[in-house]
């Protein structure tokens, strides 16, 4: 027993010295936590790498940085998704027989993020901003309102007085951001249930995808300045979110009867167990 | 009646039943930690039917794998009952097993003429943190993958032999689809039967060797058998075990009504994907200890060591500690030590968990 003890002792001071340095935690998680799949190892980004590095123009470092905190980098949407070219390959990473499109043209900027953003691009092509744009090469574009790079998840508070008030009176913005407010609280609402309900365990494929179709649609309403067809569209899109909460509220409903059931199953053992006692007691 | 006389003729089961629960009779002095062994047969029985339910609908691909829990989940008529009961229950019988292996320790009996007993309930807990594993990584989550993704980078830490065991254990360099298959064998053919026939090795050494007694004011001396000619039939005590049964049933659904998602957070319900190690991942609580220590040791190989030798240390304590003395309080150094290794294992968990 005293040589186990003495063992013992000397594996704990052995190891104690180095014991939780920093470099050994890092290359711990490094090993143990960085092991892809060989097909599906994400390679490395010369986009990134190189507007970190110092041959980069001072401005240009930032981008990698606003890019992960984006809206975008939380969904997988990388440098090349929206500027073309070649992320794995360093010397044709911005060779034009790569795709690489690079910087748009301020006038270019909406068709560039309509590629993806269909809907919106239609819808703001129609507004006045899009019809300004054509005709004068100067209006608000998409990264006048989301910015280029850091872009965030858009709500409705992007219209305000604050930023509309560059260019025009806020009046006008101001009676859409009204019609628009009560659906965006439908939105806001519906987004919350869904991902209460994803927390609780109910991943509701069909509610999903419903959801996301309606916002989409929602959000490219944002990007028309039609009163009248915002309006419209409104009703349309609170009639379709009902819908969808009507169902979401039968989940809940469902959530709510699983605790019960618990709790009800939680007495009844907790009465057993009370009443095996009671007869071992007695019995003793 | 008739069906009984029956029986009975033949094989005689009321003979059968008198002889095991009404003549055979047990100390009075049996303590509520004297049942945990029983409920912890309990929570392997629940977690047996439990899981012979999760089977009908589960699908064992990387394809369909989530889909398939997802379904049990929200569509299969108390699917969401059946699987929270497996899953808390197999954390709850971890509990329940390390409980049981701490009273069996601080009570001594361990101690001869039970020195068996002890080595297949010790190789019991392990081949249940076994099941847990392979179990974790069925539902095919991002904390599932990323879980069984750490844990089975673990035998690494072996020189030469190393990523051959984790490469056997995966099926390849990495958790794919045949280590799925790999654990969902495991988990469902190899290891319930094996633990079966170990909790009726365990029960029949019990019952060869007597219970013990708790060593506190202990006037059989050192074999401290719970076999009384005086005491209660065995019956009683039963009922005694099936309270704590119901008690622990109570504890489950408890934990299933008010803390849905103490066992099944957020990356629960995330599919798998390979390409995004989530923020703060982390192995199941009971893993933590180990894992921590690898973390806090400097050296892979030290790390995996240490713990082998805690893993045999443990296993065999019975023929390393021989000391005639069954009370651990009237043996400091014995105390202090246990005390010491609980403290560390706590501290160890509470760190992995930040």
């Amino acid at each position: 027993m005293q040589r186990l003890y003495l063992a013992l002792i000397l594996l704990f001071l052995l190891s104690s010295p180095l014991y939780g340095k920093e470099e050994w935690k890092r290359a711990f998680e490094e090993e143990y936590l960085k092991i892809f799949p060989v097909d599906e190892a994400p390679k490395r980004n010369v986009c990134v790498s190189c507007h970190m590095s110092e041959i980069m123009r001072p401005e240009l470092r930032t981008i990698p940085s606003q890019w992960s905190k984006s809206w975008h980098a939380r969904n997988n949407i990388s440098c090349h998704d929206c500027h073309g070219g070649d992320p794995e390959d360093e010397k044709n990473a911005m060779s034009p027989e790569r795709g690489f499109i690079g910087k748009p043209s301020f006038k270019d900027i909406p068709q560039f993020c309509g590629r993806c953003h269909i809907g919106i691009l239609e819808h703001y092509m129609k507004s006045g901003h899009g019809r300004s744009l054509r005709l004068t090469g100067h209006a608000p574009t998409c990264v006048t309102c989301h910015g280029a790079h850091e872009i965030q998840k858009a709500s409705i508070e992007i219209i305000n007085e604050k930023l509309c008030s560059k260019c025009h009176s806020y009046e006008r913005a101001k009676t859409m951001k009204q019609a628009l407010s009560v659906t965006e609280r439908l939105i806001v609402d519906t987004d919350r249930a869904l991902s209460t309900l994803k927390k609780k365990g109910m991943i509701l494929e069909k509610e999903n995808e419903e959801f996301f179709r309606t916002h989409a649609e929602f959000r490219a309403l944002f990007h028309t300045t039609d009163v009248k067809l915002v309006k419209e569209r409104t009703e349309e899109f609170t009639k379709r979110l009902g819908v969808i909460e009507t169902r979401l509220s039968h989940y809940f409903k469902e959530l709510n009867f699983r605790r019960n059931y618990s709790i009800f199953l939680t007495l009844l053992f907790a009465g057993m167990a009370f009443l095996f006692y009671l007869f071992y007691k007695e019995r003793m | 009646m008739k069906i009984r006389e029956f029986i009975d003729e033949r094989i005689a089961f009321s003979e059968l039943i008198r002889s095991q629960f009404s003549e055979y009779r047990v100390s009075e002095r049996l303590n509520i930690f004297y049942t945990l062994g029983f409920v912890a047969l309990a929570g392997f029985i629940v977690q047996f039917i439990t899981g012979l339910f999760l089977l009908i609908y589960y699908i064992p691909h990387p394809q369909y794998a989530f889909q398939s829990v997802q379904r049990i989940m929200n569509e299969i008529p108390y699917g969401w009952l059946i699987r929270q009961v497996h899953v808390v229950g197999s954390n709850l019988m971890v509990a329940v097993v390390f409980l049981h292996m701490f009273s069996v320790f601080f009570m001594g009996s361990y101690k001869k003429p039970r020195e068996f007993t002890w080595f297949i309930g010790a190789t019991m807990l392990f081949l249940t943190l076994t099941f847990c594993l392979s179990g974790y990584l069925l539902p095919w989550s991002q904390l599932s993958y990323w879980a069984t993704t750490i844990v089975s980078n673990l035998p690494t830490a072996f020189p030469v032999v190393g990523d051959c065991l984790a490469d056997t254990l995966r099926g390849g360099k990495s958790v794919t689809g045949f280590t799925l298959s790999r654990f969902f064998g495991l988990h469902v053919a190899l290891l319930p039967p094996l633990l079966s026939f170990l909790i009726a090795l365990h029960i029949f050494l019990i019952r060869r060797t007597g219970i013990s007694l708790p060593p506190w004011n202990a006037s059989e001396g050192m074999k401290g058998s719970g076999q009384d000619i005086e005491g209660m039939p065995f019956y009683r005590f039963m009922v005694k075990e099936l309270s704590m049964v119901m008690l622990y049933l109570a504890v489950l659904f408890f934990i299933i009504a008010f803390m849905p998602t103490l066992f099944l957070p957020e990356d629960a319900n995330t599919p798998a994907d390979p390409s995004k190690t989530p923020e703060h991942i982390r192995p199941e609580w009971y893993f933590l200890a180990p894992y921590e220590m690898l973390k806090l040791i400097p050296s892979k190989f030290l790390g995996i060591t240490a713990q082998l030798i805690f893993v045999i240390i443990f296993l065999f304590w019975p023929f390393i500690d021989k000391s005639p003395e069954r009370n651990i309080l009237k043996r400091p150094v014995l105390l202090w030590t246990f005390i010491g290794v609980t403290g560390l294992w706590l501290l160890l968990t509470v760190l992995g968990g930040y």
